[in-house]
């Protein structure tokens, strides 16, 4: 009986400690953070350099940066792709385990990123003055981060070449560069291939497997995906625009009705060769394995948001029309 | 010599606390952390500890606590050795109910990013009663019937979740991250939501350690030495799915916990459980941190889900106590 009562007294106590209102641990960390951040003055000049910036991101949170970010964080490869081109790889300090782009950031540190963890403490440990994360961190990332005093920019993927050439323009304000020059050079390229591909009449039906662990169920690009803009615009027929997922998994049955004349291997990275293709059950009767027309390409130009898309772009279109491209 | 289980628990708990404080991308040892309790410490450290290890401590271990708790209350209502905190639904529940806020833009703002949580919460105990209410027969709940109806919801709202995942195709990531389960990615904020609950299910379920005790003769039986059966067994679902809910609310789902806990402090110190909820309830607790502990550093400075190490370590450590254990008839 007494022991009754002594818990509940307890459990009392401590529900009321508990349904106190949230005094603010969050805001704790700012002055502590600030004074972390304080000792790394930036040092540099960089042609956009101006002083106590704002910037708005792509979830509406405004940031304001003190002159040009030296150490900054990056927590998706297409950023970490996107920073280098525009001339910032010397800004990086840390970035996420699947970065391998260009080769020089794999002697990064990692701050985490498979199974979709990443080490908040590295990256706070690293004394961050700008982290960029991607769509594909989740808001609870940046929040977090936020609440530890982290300055993190939201960059949103863009779903058209052009909004590429923005978001390299918006990075490369946030570092301090200029990047009229690679733009214009990658619409050169763009214009060269389109130049190219505008008097074909002829429209290959391509088939792009992402995945073919089941060889019967492939996944594909559907529409909104930039494999599927690539595609169309390297003057081919993407056979994954017939569905309407992002990233269909389509059927044996409607790849042969398509009968493809050419199929790219994005997951040759995977190690699928284009002789194993040629071995699968059922998929002899496509065109595209009778005239031995599978080639490999790297997926990374395909599906990652930045500079290499381009590049992406051309490799399709030599692959779709080797005749006019050499 | 007598074994002390309340003591021993206490001190292992205190060591999972301090081996939680102290591991992570740098090492402070527990002489910087007493400096540090004190104010005198390193300000990088202090920041670390105060701010990232110390939320994500006391989070883990309240998450420990309320589902190896609510699983020995499982395990004693439905007397089955195999019922854990997930039985009737909770865990399914929760899921559905986070995937389908997942695949929602929610606004960047305080109840923008709570909407997940929330969800899962009220989702697990929206399961509950529906399992609840489906098993009920008249005035009793037979536990065959909750035990039926709790995994055929399941399987319902796993398909359910299941497909909603590969419809948004731009959510499923996120979406499996959370049902492999981290408890990292919260704060104070979600220790403050959650604590409530944890307490008031805890609670509960502390003080009715004899009438657990009572059930475990079988409803009949617990009926006539005097136990209202049919209202005791709800106010101790209730208790414990509260708890289950409000664990699995920022933490996913983290299997293993609730279910080998209870079944190892029940092989070392017996099945009473007014001492086996308070130890599960505290056995529960270092667990997950050692798990969690374990998680930070295999792989540093990549961390895995913490529920995969669960099931990885937990499933031999409970065949080596099961084998090695004296009562072996215990149940």
């Amino acid at each position: 009986m007494i022991r009754k009562t002594l818990i509940l007294t307890l459990l009392l106590a401590l529900a009321i400690t508990g349904c106190a209102p949230a005094s603010t641990p969050t805001e704790a960390p700012a002055p502590v953070a600030t004074e972390i951040s304080a000792t790394e003055a930036p040092a540099t000049e960089a042609p956009a350099a101006t002083d106590g910036s704002t910037f708005t991101d792509d979830m509406g949170r405004e940031i304001t940066l003190a002159g040009n970010p030296e150490r900054i964080v990056s927590l998706a490869p297409s950023t970490t792709e996107i920073l280098f081109a525009v001339g910032a790889g010397d800004q990086v300090v840390g970035r996420d385990e699947f970065s391998d782009y260009p080769e020089e950031v794999k002697a990064l540190p990692s701050i985490g990123g498979s199974f979709g963890e990443y080490n908040v403490e590295a990256i706070v440990a690293l004394n961050p003055d700008l982290v960029i994360a991607a769509e594909i961190n989740t808001p609870e990332l940046v929040k977090q981060l936020e609440d530890l005093g982290v300055t993190v920019y939201y960059l949103g993927n863009p779903t058209t070449l052009e909004e590429m050439y923005g978001k390299l323009e918006t990075v490369a304000e946030l570092t301090g560069h200029d990047v009229s020059e690679l733009v214009s050079s990658l619409q050169a390229r763009v214009a060269a291939v389109d130049e190219k591909i505008m008097p074909l009449s002829a429209r290959p039906n391509v088939f792009y497997e992402i995945d073919a662990s089941d060889p019967s169920k492939p996944y594909t690009y559907g529409p909104g995906t930039f494999g599927d803009l690539l595609i169309t615009r390297a003057g081919g027929t993407n056979v994954g625009s017939v569905s309407t997922d992002a990233y269909p998994q389509l059927s044996l049955e409607q790849i042969v009705i398509a009968n493809p004349s050419i199929i790219v291997l994005g997951d040759s990275m995977w190690g699928v060769t284009p002789e194993s293709v040629l071995e699968r059950a059922g998929w002899e009767s496509i065109e595209a394995v009778k005239s031995k027309q599978i080639f490999p390409i790297d997926d990374n130009l395909i599906s990652r948001p930045g500079p290499r898309l381009v590049d992406g772009l051309e490799a399709l279109a030599k692959i779709l029309h080797p005749d006019v491209f050499k | 010599m007598k074994p002390k289980p309340y003591l021993s628990s206490f001190f292992l708990l205190l060591i999972a606390f301090i081996l939680s404080l102290a591991i992570g991308s740098v090492f402070i040892s527990p002489v910087e952390l007493w400096k540090i309790l004190r104010g005198l410490g390193n300000e990088t450290f202090t920041f670390i500890i105060w701010q990232i290890r110390l939320p994500r401590t006391v989070l883990v271990a309240l998450t420990g606590a309320a589902l190896s708790g609510s699983g020995a209350a499982y395990q004693g209502l439905f007397r089955n050795p195999l019922a854990d905190p997930f039985l009737i639904g909770v865990a399914s529940g929760a899921g559905l109910g986070a995937v389908i806020a997942m695949s929602i833009q929610w606004p960047y703002s305080f109840w923008g990013l709570m909407a997940i949580p929330m969800s899962a919460f009220i989702a697990a105990l929206i399961t509950v009663f529906i399992v609840y209410f489906l098993a009920r027969v008249g005035q009793t709940i037979p536990t065959t019937n909750l035990i039926l109806a709790g995994v055929a919801f399941s399987s319902f709202a796993t398909s359910l979740t299941s497909f909603l995942m590969l419809r948004s195709t731009s959510e499923v990531r996120r979406a499996l991250g959370w049902l492999l389960g981290g408890a990292s990615q919260a704060g104070w904020t979600a220790i403050l939501a959650i604590l409530p609950y944890i307490i008031i299910g805890l609670g509960i379920l502390l003080i009715n350690g004899h009438r657990f005790n009572l059930l475990q003769f079988g409803d009949d039986q617990a009926q006539q030495l005097g136990l209202n059966v049919t209202r005791t067994k709800t106010i101790l679902l209730i208790a414990a799915s509260l708890a289950t809910a409000a664990a699995v609310a920022f933490s996913g789902i983290i299997g293993f916990i609730g279910l080998v806990v209870p079944h190892i402090l029940r092989l070392w110190f017996g099945g009473d459980y007014r001492r086996l909820i308070p130890l599960s309830i505290i056995g529960g607790a270092s667990a997950l941190l050692f798990s969690d502990v374990v998680a930070r550093i295999v792989l540093a400075p990549q961390e895995i889900p913490v529920g995969i190490i669960t099931s990885l370590v937990g499933a031999p450590f409970f065949l080596w106590v099961l084998r090695t254990a004296k009562n072996q008839g215990y149940w």
